[in-house]
């Protein structure tokens, strides 16, 4: 039996193919004890299978899982250390509350002492322990949530799986439950491996990230990371809206590279600024300033104010600047009134340290900024997913 | 502003025309849906009451009264006391009981195989397995007549024959209904029980079986109503007259000169298969309300087709 300092997962060129099909492709995963571990891509990137194959549901087509030193090829689902908590919470309807979560101890041949302390102890973790009588039909979608959580966690399972478990409630019990879940994982100290589809819910919760998308692991690396510094387009498309331009990378400058679009010429000074040639430069629209037409300096670049969009928090504006290409600006609600409208002459300004360049672009079609729509941006991505070799994707512990 | 206002009792005013002649085409409808369920009622139970009555009659007519009098029930040539009849009654219910100890656990047992099991003859193989719904009780009848007697020599005609035909004729049943109810469980609450630590037996013993229950229910009440009403497979199946079931006794009696003891038994039948499929209707409530399964996702037509099978048996 692992106690609470177990927890630590292998996973090494593990692939899983159903007929033709390659689901999870040669991935490289360590996570270490403790951490709060997220997977998140598009629905069909592979997420789900590999946290199935940790479960032991499913059979990897290649590749080892290691649990705190052992590998668990040969070691069926009951009777690893791991619990899930199933997107569908798959409560026994035919069980009240307390009856499920003492399944698992039960199982184990606990004692009835036992078994009421741990269950009682473990509701009241979860602040059920009012509710312990009622059926699974009696309970709230938030209640049913804690249920599947409880029952896996008072197993004190080496670790946690999560697959979507807040995909089916509404947005704002998503938003409180996404906290409580994040304090209980530092207060159980279990190793979390949370499956979402959801890149907000992964950046607030996370210790790390894993940003998949067909088969493979674009990028690990702790929430700001893989937001401010992603490693491919898809990572960046996927988690959050970005401004992706295309320019032409002419040549060194200070500590960046100087970027031509059509007659204006810009620096960036974050990413593969040694690239040379097509490239395409990434600016997260929080990132972009706009400034009246007179305003001048270096890295700023002409446009027209095609929409403002009020979006509560912020105001969204939509810029078509004169080269061609579009940049969205997010400007924080502040309280005041924004001094832009429609049909307004604007400077652009887009900061060097916050400009990226994500690689070269050569031999690719051009890339529609694909901001709303990630998994239009995702098969885009794949003709690209070469810059990260599986090697990199292998990230230590911090 | 004033187009809306005026709009207003407009709509309003022609929303309510629409609603009452609505109701009152729904009355007539109601009323000729009432009738047609009361006629029905009348013209399937009347005979079944009048039957019933005529177990009553003081004479040994079945067609004409002579007054009341209990002896088909009680006297020397009743139902209870007549050899022939006691005998039948007997052996019917030990068919319908041996029908429903075998076809329910192997029904069962072959749904979840046929239900859960990914291979690829999974189709034809649950094709095939309800195959004997659509062929005719007559066809398999003889069919399975041919087979005991020329080519299986070890299964004698009588009792054993009998429970062979009739599971041969009820599993199918038991299948349709057990599958329809396996189609709306997720293959995920077997998936939570392995992962909470339970065995593959433990899983189908203490998760699969609990849900599975209404449907394991009804299919034990559907076996054994079919297996007390069949009359072809039963006859062709039989040997001496001992292993005669009461459609066959009743059969047989309409045809040479029949007393009200026909009546009698053909009432302990129906009064035991009703009384039977209440308290197996009772428990599914029970059970049901027990649970009251809000199952997340998996609605297939076959679960459709499986709900309105069992729930249509009532």
């Amino acid at each position: 039996m692992t106690g609470m300092a177990g927890g630590q997962v292998e996973i090494v060129e593990l692939t899983k193919r159903f007929d033709d099909v390659v689901a999870v492709d040669q991935i490289n995963l360590h996570i270490p004890s403790g951490e709060f571990f997220s997977i998140v891509g598009p629905s069909g990137c592979g997420k789900t299978t590999t946290l199935r194959m940790v479960a032991g549901f499913e059979e990897p087509s290649a590749g080892r899982i290691v649990l705190d030193g052992v590998d668990m090829q040969h070691t069926p689902p009951y009777r690893r250390n791991v619990n899930t908590v199933f997107q569908a919470y798959m409560i026994f309807p035919h069980l009240n509350v307390y009856d499920n979560v003492a399944f698992g101890l039960r199982r184990r041949h606990e004692s009835k002492e036992e078994v009421r302390r741990r269950v009682s102890e473990i509701l009241e973790l979860v602040q059920l322990g009012q509710l312990s009588r009622r059926k699974p039909s009696q309970l709230s979608g938030g209640q049913q949530q804690r249920v599947a959580l409880a029952r896996a966690l008072v197993l004190n399972p080496a670790v946690l799986l999560l697959d979507e478990p807040l995909g089916a409630l509404d947005a704002k019990l998503r938003k409180q439950l996404q906290v409580e879940l994040k304090t209980l994982q530092q207060q159980v100290g279990i190793t979390f491996i949370y499956v979402t589809h959801d890149q907000e819910e992964a950046l607030t919760m996370s210790d790390r990230v894993a940003v998949m998308n067909n088969g493979h692991v674009e990028q690990v690396a702790p929430p700001r990371e893989v937001y401010d510094q992603p490693a491919t387009r898809f990572v960046a498309d996927f988690l959050g809206v970005s401004n992706l331009i295309h320019a032409l990378a002419e040549s060194a400058e200070a500590e960046g590279v100087r970027l031509g679009l059509g007659d204006f010429h810009i620096s960036a000074l974050a990413g593969d600024t040694a690239a040379r040639g097509a490239v395409t430069c990434l600016i997260r629209p929080e990132r972009v300033r706009l400034e009246p037409y007179e305003a001048t300096g270096a890295n700023r670049l002409p446009g027209i104010v095609e929409r403002v969009v009020f979006l509560g928090h912020s105001v969204q504006i939509l810029v078509r600047l004169a080269v061609g290409e579009n940049v969205t600006a997010l400007i924080s609600n502040t309280g005041q009134d924004v001094p832009y409208t429609q049909g307004d002459a604007v400077q652009v300004h887009l900061p060097a340290e916050a400009l990226r360049v994500l690689g070269s672009a050569a031999g690719q079609p051009p890339a529609k900024t694909a901001d709303t729509d990630p998994a239009a941006a995702g098969a885009h991505a794949t003709t690209a997913a070469g810059p990260v070799p599986a090697a990199e994707t292998t990230i230590g512990e911090q | 502003m004033s187009a809306v206002q005026a709009s207003g009792p407009v709509a309003g005013s022609s929303g309510g025309g629409v609603r009452l002649r609505a109701r009152r085409r729904r009355n007539w409808g109601g009323w000729a849906l009432g009738a047609f369920v009361v006629v029905y009622l009348v013209w399937s139970l009347a005979p079944v009451l009048i039957a019933f009555l005529f177990s009553f009659n003081a004479g040994s007519s079945r067609s004409v009264w002579q007054g009341f009098s209990l002896q088909w029930w009680t006297g020397p040539a009743s139902v209870f006391n007549d050899p022939e009849y006691r005998d039948a009654i007997l052996h019917s219910l030990l068919l319908a009981g041996l029908a429903v100890a075998v076809t329910v656990p192997l029904g069962v047992s072959l749904s979840i195989f046929l239900g859960r099991w990914r291979g690829i003859a999974s189709r034809p193989a649950s094709m095939l397995a309800t195959l004997p719904l659509v062929v005719p009780e007559l066809v398999l009848a003889l069919a399975m007549f041919f087979l005991v007697t020329k080519l299986l020599h070890f299964i004698s005609l009588g009792t054993p024959a009998q429970v062979i035909g009739q599971v041969t004729y009820i599993l199918p049943l038991v299948i349709v209904i057990t599958r329809g109810r396996l189609a709306s469980i997720p293959s995920g609450f077997e998936e939570a029980a392995l992962d909470l630590g339970a065995s593959p037996l433990g899983a189908f013993r203490l998760v699969l079986v609990p849900l599975l229950a209404p449907a394991i229910l009804a299919s034990a009440i559907v076996a054994f109503a079919v297996s007390i009403d069949d009359f072809v497979i039963t006859q062709y199946m039989s040997s001496t007259s001992a292993t005669q079931s009461v459609p066959m006794v009743i059969y047989n009696a309409t045809r040479g000169s029949a007393s009200p003891a026909l009546n009698a038994s053909a009432m302990v039948m129906g009064v035991a298969t009703i009384v039977l499929c209440a308290a197996g209707y009772a428990v599914y409530r029970v059970v049901n309300r027990r649970e009251e399964i809000v199952l997340p996702q998996a609605s297939t037509t076959e679960g459709a087709l499986g709900a309105a099978l069992g729930e249509g048996v009532w």
